[in-house]
């Protein structure tokens, strides 16, 4: 089994871990997900594109600027954000689909 | 010893320690309800993350089929065929990875068996499905096409 590790005195930050590395490794890579797709948006209709980069900021922000304590996991509420924001996009594109120039 | 169902610090565990996959050592009860070991539930996390990018990527690309493709010689509902169905199914995949986040961490929670995903079969099935309708697209456009 391996060896329990010490709890970090109070007010200290705790130490980072591998997990938690690759976990915001992920983060990362989903929020530069949001603005390539925000990007190829952007070059069919503006307004929608303007829209999906909007929300990629938003999610950097999220992570970024106000995140969760370092090391712990996202709550609930950031994870239904994201899900909401992907189907959200969905519904942009399916308007764009069917309302879009090119389509 | 990190403390098994202590909420407030589930750091702890990720640094190393089993944290609450030691919960079987302080009887059930308090596996019952205790805060799964941090690394189960970063990977729980990734998981969930790996299928929004999933999702993001089938939503682009029904939307570049749509907006980017040259249309079909003579099958102009073609490109809808192919990118709305891809542009639906990723919106459907982001809400049901999130349910499927929520149920595993329950079940990580309760000590119990992970829930069957659908979400494989679903995957497997669309890009098949998908494949089988744009081989079938490209023939008729080249049998009607002059």
């Amino acid at each position: 089994m391996a060896p329990a590790a010490k709890n970090p005195p109070p007010g200290k930050k705790p130490p980072p871990s591998l997990a938690w590395e690759r976990t915001r490794l992920a983060w990362s890579r989903t929020v530069i997900a949001f603005a390539a797709v925000g990007g190829a948006l952007l070059k069919t209709d503006i307004a929608a594109g303007a829209i999906v980069v909007a929300m990629a900021v938003l999610l950097w922000v999220l992570f970024r600027i106000i995140p969760d304590q370092a090391g712990r996991a996202a709550s609930p509420a950031r994870l239904r954000l994201v899900a909401m924001t992907v189907a959200g996009v969905a519904v942009v594109a399916l308007a764009v689909a069917f309302l879009g120039r090119g389509a | 010893m990190a403390a098994t169902g202590d909420r407030e610090d589930p750091a702890g565990a990720a640094g190393g320690a089993g944290g609450a996959a030691a919960g079987g050592m302080e009887g059930a009860e308090v596996a019952q309800d205790a805060e799964p070991d941090a690394r189960f539930t970063f990977a729980n996390e990734r998981t969930f993350l790996a299928l929004t990018r999933t999702a993001l990527a089938f939503v682009v690309a029904g939307l570049a089929i749509v907006q980017l493709l040259p249309p079909f010689p003579d099958v102009p509902w073609g490109r809808r065929l192919l990118g709305v169905p891809l542009i639906v199914v990723g919106g459907v995949i982001a809400v049901v990875g999130y349910l499927q986040w929520s149920r595993n961490q329950q079940a990580l929670r309760h000590g119990a068996a992970m829930p069957e995903s659908i979400l494989p079969r679903v995957l497997s099935v669309t890009i098949a499905a998908m494949a089988i309708v744009a081989a079938v697209i490209l023939l008729v456009s080249a049998l009607l096409e002059p």
